[in-house]
């Protein structure tokens, strides 16, 4: 009665916006029966009167706020509010915790100095001396250690360390790269080892390489010198006929060397040329033939490279008999003067490490820059002016200036107290975001001016980073580590269950998401587009795991999705289905977890510590429970069942995908039962139900990406006093439908990307 | 142990899968250039393996000397009488205390120190856990060996599979200081470096360390002046970064020192070996031969991390080790779980014949060592944190008696252990996380 009573009130009692009366109504009906003083419910007590002072309890009213646009209390059986009253109470309750940030801001913890991560160490170096892919001996992650992801995200400001063995690192990585990038002659042979997956396939032609041939492998590569190098290919597969395998540098075939065959197993084939110093793309395959021999035709094994030949591993040794240093990307860019006497030397060394410190260091430099590096230049210079800039290089990149990021409290803030960073903080605080890179020239300038704060300016100078190539880090550092996809490498599917998993399959999915989220975000569509875009990406394999045919060879290219397609948007994605499965079975579990925590930024808390145990409830009967039985009696027990009643539903609504990402239609021969209700009773059927509840209510999905974006961009967990923030951004960007500009050009408005808090002080312990 | 010549092991080295048939050779390279400075010091080895065990598999029937090898323990057989098991231990610390998710992340985190680890997603809480027993060793024992310890690892870091957003915790057992964790290397090939360099000759190595030299004190002087600057920001990233430079500065003086910057190095290894047997062979191969050259006295390894999903196919287990360790008392992932435990047992067996293999002053690089090889978690199915799995390896140069079953009262702090390990090792300290007392481990006291 009571409820039917509150419903005829309803709206007089919202008729004004920021009615606390209406909402305290609200809480009392609905909320206060379990979460008041005497019961404590889960630790929560609300009062309703309580909704007038937000201000001093504002992380708990986030909480209830964020229950309520979920809906995900009361609890299911529960009597609840109409979906009038849970936006009405949630909106007034936003409306006041926005106005209570607005009056006393909050910018979180982070420590004043970040370290840069391995991504951002790689892509400073690549933008510092234009020198990119380096040599595989020299791959970035054997020069440094990776880092601790936390949250998905390996960019964390305080989990950034440094440790002595760092360190040893970070000295030896300075020394490899100062003298690739300076071209020294007296650097050692590298022995670059390119093994092939025993799983990549190599009957057919391999993306990357040139038409007409067959299997091999690409390798960008980077050769220190004009100089010879040995190409040794070691050969796998007992050949039935003669075949050619032809070598080219960026794309020119310098060799065509002949297989004989048939014949006894081929040993490892050795050819040895010049190569100019630089980046340089080589390619290593057969020339494909389709003479009356068809080796192809005969069934192809488990797993393996295919019944041809197929190429094991190549290994690049070099360089021998060098001939110079050569004109490389990296020599133009370090090199900005040359002296022609000995006179000059000094004053170009200057101007070189002047233009190097001062993009290392992302500000303007100083003359105790310089008097640090001149000694190291000078030491060198008593052999030559090249390796003067080489050692002064080495010592700078070990400079804390470069390696860390530096954003200083005023001397007169106040411990907590929040201020605004300098132009020079946001510069690096945008490049790092946008770029996982270093600023450029024109963004240094714009804020040694102390222009870049100006909105007009920060907003040219978003787009401008958005719009160019070095935003491919979005892609592939920020959507990667949100979405987990990084895990796909590690996933190893059960050979025997899963035969036609194999590396092609694996690298596939991974070319497909990494397309996928990418035309999402460089052709500025709407966020939602990731989860309902009817095109994907796809080659000859990948199309026929999804069963979609017309679709052949071995490069990607968009393919629009039949309207109804399970493959639109992220939930379709192979990659992502089998990254969130057991190596043997789907789990329901982990979909639905990633789902609501990757997609709705709000995972499920952890299990109480009481859990009952799968165990005690099979005991006593002396049963053994079968999966299935043993997580329905789990959820059964209401502890356990807030939680799984979110995940569950979402995951048996994905069902129709395998533990690879294949559609199938039944499970053991029993029909699949896709139908599922979520708490709320919205109804879910299959993967298009999943989608629809996702954008029901738009602004859940695309707050949660902003929650991604804002934690990726800040370094550190978004915290209940961001909301705020967050809630402001996903409104701004609503009017162009939430594209994907708007929402990083809210991130990068937002106070807690142009704020932080002075730290005050504190010291390790 | 039969010699090879620099020049045989570098041909094999090219011409064979590099990496992983470089093992064995690796070792026996050594030893005519290691063998005339081998003395007898304390070695300290740590061993983390995740998930708990299936308890009738682990635990010996009986207790004290001449216990019967339980399935689990089986591949120990040729060391029968060279190790303890120790049951009843726990880590009550590693138990929630009302913080949310985190059994498998606080497992780790107090493995080596007994303390509760915070979970610091939430607000104002920030990374605070103790420094590791580990590096309490190392901090004395470290003090006269190039390389104070050594952390591997030959598990991958997850990126989104933990039970907590603080996935770091599990990815480590060693803690250089409260807020540092050291992050362990999979990379076979960094470990040699780390070991030996990057090769070339002696003169040339010593040219490369007197200009690191220099470039540290600059960069020391540097991170000074940037001290000043900071005012009254926070300084505890900094100072991380200046103990590390004088760290390794103290390393870079101590090098030229000792025998290993004199001898000719071997190739280096290449890449992580496609199998992994082959892959804890050889991360074990390194740490034995850091030991044997006396680089280093410390070292901890990670053979399986918390919350490891690796399939074991060669076991014929394709499913994940996580997943299988939540069996809910299935007899048949029960029996997965337990040879999954007895495999890794299996690594360390050979880990251990290693080190008993090689002669280390009177007797064998085992009798000088104490390896601890051990979970955070008794039962893996139930997150239990209470009566763990623990071995003790070694006699720690008479140190320690080997050979018996210590069964103690269930929930004796783990962390007596420590403090007792540590008391024995030279590194007397009064207090390890919740530790009480030392140990008694004395076949009559139990």
């Amino acid at each position: 009665m009571r409820s039917l009573a509150l419903l005829l009130l309803m709206p007089p009692l919202f008729a004004q916006t920021g009615d606390s009366g209406a909402a305290a109504e609200v809480l009392r009906q609905y909320c206060a029966g379990c979460h008041n003083v005497k019961l404590k419910t889960a630790g929560v007590t609300l009062d309703p009167a309580g909704v007038t002072q937000i201000a001093g309890n504002t992380e708990l009213w986030e909480r209830v706020a964020r229950q309520l646009r979920a809906k995900t209390m009361p609890p299911p059986n529960v009597p609840r509010p109409d979906a009038v009253a849970y936006s009405k109470t949630a909106a007034y309750l936003e409306a006041e915790l926005d106005r209570a940030a607005a009056a006393n801001p909050e910018a979180g913890s982070l420590p004043n100095l970040r370290r840069l991560t391995r991504t951002e160490y790689k892509n400073a170096i690549r933008d510092l001396l234009a020198l990119d892919g380096l040599p595989k001996e020299m791959d970035f992650s054997l020069l440094l250690p990776a880092d601790n992801a936390a949250s998905g995200f390996d960019n964390i400001a305080d989990l950034l360390y440094v440790s002595p063995a760092t360190m040893e690192r970070y000295l030896d990585a300075a020394r490899k790269i100062a003298r690739l990038a300076v071209g020294d002659s007296s650097g050692p042979v590298l022995v670059n080892y390119y093994r092939l997956p025993q799983q990549a396939p190599q009957d057919s032609r391999v993306e990357d390489l040139p038409p007409g041939t067959r299997g091999g492998i690409a390798i960008q590569s980077y050769f220190p010198l004009d100089a010879e190098y040995e190409f040794q290919i070691e050969l796998s597969g007992f050949p039935r006929e003669s075949h050619q395998l032809e070598v080219t540098v960026d794309g020119e075939r310098t060799q065509l060397i002949p297989i004989e065959g048939p014949g006894r197993r081929v040993g490892p084939v050795q050819a040895k040329f010049a190569v100019k110093a630089g980046p340089r793309e080589i390619g290593i395959a057969f020339i494909q033939h389709t003479e009356a021999l068809d080796e192809g035709s005969l069934h192809t094994r488990l797993r393996t490279r295919g019944t041809q030949p197929a190429i094991g591993a190549v290994t690049i040794r070099g360089p021998y008999n060098a001939t110079g240093p050569g004109e490389t990307p990296a020599r133009e860019r370090i090199f900005s003067c040359k002296p022609k006497t000995s006179a000059e030397d000094a004053a170009c060394a200057r101007q070189i490490l002047a233009a190097l410190a001062r993009r290392a260091y992302r500000r303007p430099v100083n003359d105790r820059d310089l008097h640090a590096l001149i000694p190291f230049y000078e030491e060198g210079r008593k052999i030559s002016f090249e390796l003067g800039i080489q050692n002064a290089l080495e010592r700078l990149l070990v400079s804390p200036q470069f390696l860390y990021r530096i954003e200083r409290d005023p001397p007169d803030a106040k411990p907590g107290s929040t201020y605004r960073l300098n132009d020079l903080e946001l510069a690096s605080r945008l490049s790092f975001f946008l770029w996982s890179s270093i600023p450029d020239d024109l963004l240094l300038e714009l804020a040694a001016a102390g222009q870049l704060h100006e909105p007009q300016i920060l907003e040219q100078q978003v787009r401008r980073m958005l719009a160019d190539r070095r935003s491919d880090a979005m892609v592939n550092n920020f959507a990667e580590q949100w979405l987990y996809l990084r895990d796909v490498e590690v996933k190893a599917p059960d050979v025997f269950l899963f035969q036609n998993f194999d590396e092609g399959l694996r690298k596939s999915f991974e070319r497909e998401t990494e397309l996928f989220v990418g035309s999402v975000l460089r052709e500025n569509r709407s966020v939602k587009d990731l989860l309902t875009a009817n095109y994907t990406f796809l080659n000859e394999r990948l199309a026929k795991h999804y069963g979609i045919p017309q679709v052949r060879g071995s490069d990607f290219r968009r393919v629009a999705l039949p309207e109804g397609s399970p493959r639109a948007g992220l939930l379709g994605k192979g990659g992502i289905l089998t990254l969130t499965s057991y190596s043997i079975r789907t789990s329901p579990v982990l979909r639905g977890k990633y789902v609501l925590e990757n997609l709705l930024a709000s995972p499920p808390p952890p299990p109480p510590p009481d859990v009952p145990s799968l165990k005690t409830e099979a005991a006593g009967s002396g049963e053994t429970l079968s999966l299935r039985e043993a997580m329905t009696r789990h959820r059964a027990s209401p502890a356990c069942a807030s939680c799984h009643a979110r995940m569950d539903p979402i995951g048996f609504a994905l069902e129709s995908f395998n533990a690879v990402g294949q559609w199938r239609d039944q499970e053991n021969g029993m029909p699949l039962d896709l139908y599922s209700k979520m708490p709320d009773g919205t109804e879910l059927n299959g993967v298009q139900g999943v989608r629809e509840f996702l954008l029901r209510d738009p602004e859940r999905f695309v707050g949660a990406v902003t929650q991604k974006l804002l934690m990726y961009a800040l370094g550190r967990n978004v915290q209940y006093f961001d909301q705020p923030a967050v809630r402001k951004i996903v409104r701004d960007a609503a009017g162009s439908d939430y594209q994907f500009a708007a929402l990083v050009l809210g991130v990068a408005r937002s106070d807690p990307f142009q704020q932080r808090s002075a730290k005050g002080g504190k010291q390790t312990p | 142990m039969t010699f090879v010549t620099k020049k045989s092991l570098a041909r094999r080295t090219l011409l064979k899968g590099l990496g992983a048939s470089l093992a064995l050779p690796l070792l026996d390279s050594m030893a005519p250039a290691l063998s005339a400075q081998v003395k007898s010091a304390p070695r300290l080895g740590f061993v983390y393996v995740s998930h708990g065990v299936i308890w009738s598999q682990w635990k010996p029937a009986t207790t004290g000397a001449g216990f019967e090898l339980t399935p689990n323990l089986k591949p120990l057989v040729k060391l029968n009488g060279q190790f303890n098991v120790l049951t009843g231990l726990s880590h009550l610390e590693a138990d929630t205390k009302g913080d949310g998710s985190g059994d498998h992340t606080r497992a780790s985190a107090a493995w080596l120190t007994g303390v509760h680890a915070y979970d610091r997603t939430r607000p104002g809480v920030e990374v605070q856990l103790a420094t590791t027993a580990d590096q309490l060793a190392a901090r004395v024992l470290g003090k006269n060996t190039p390389i104070p310890s050594l952390e591997l690892t030959v598990d991958t870091a997850s990126q989104g599979g933990c039970d907590s957003g603080d996935c770091f915790y599990v990815n480590t057992v060693s803690w250089r200081t409260p807020v540092s964790p050291n992050l362990p290397e999979n990379q076979p090939r960094v470990v040699f470096e780390r070991l030996f360099g990057d090769g070339g000759p002696p003169a040339q190595r010593a040219e490369r360390t007197r200009k690191s030299a220099s470039i540290l004190d600059s960069v020391l002087e540097e991170a000074s002046d940037l001290a000043q600057t900071l005012g009254a920001s926070d300084k505890s990233k900094l100072n991380e970064y200046l103990d590390s430079v004088r760290e390794v500065e103290r390393r870079i003086q101590g090098a030229e020192k000792t025998a290993a910057a004199h001898f000719e190095i071997p190739d280096r290894p290449v890449g992580i070996p496609e199998h992994f047997e082959q892959y804890c062979h050889l991360m074990f191969d390194l740490e034995v031969l850091a030991y044997r050259a006396d680089l280093t006295r410390v070292a901890s390894l990670v053979l399986a991390r918390e919350l490891s999903d690796r399939t074991y196919p060669q076991i014929g287990i394709p499913a994940g080790h996580h997943g299988i360790s939540h069996h809910r008392e299935d007899p048949e992932l029960m029996s997965q779980k337990a040879r999954i435990d007895t495999y890794h047992v299996r690594m360390l067996s050979y880990f251990l014949e290693q080190l008993a293999a090689t002669p280390d002053g009177d007797g064998s690089l085992l009798d000088h060592s104490l390896i601890l090889y051990g979970s955070g978690m008794g039962n893996g199915n139930l997150h239990r944190h209470s009566d763990m799995p623990v071995l003790l390896a070694g006699k720690l140069g008479g140190k320690f008696k080997t050979g018996y079953h210590f069964d103690y009262k269930l929930d004796t702090p783990m962390s007596n252990l420590l403090v007792t390990i540590l008391d024995r090792a030279g590194v007397p300290i009064e207090k390890l996380g919740d530790s009480t007392g030392p140990l008694k481990l004395d076949p009559l006291a139990v």
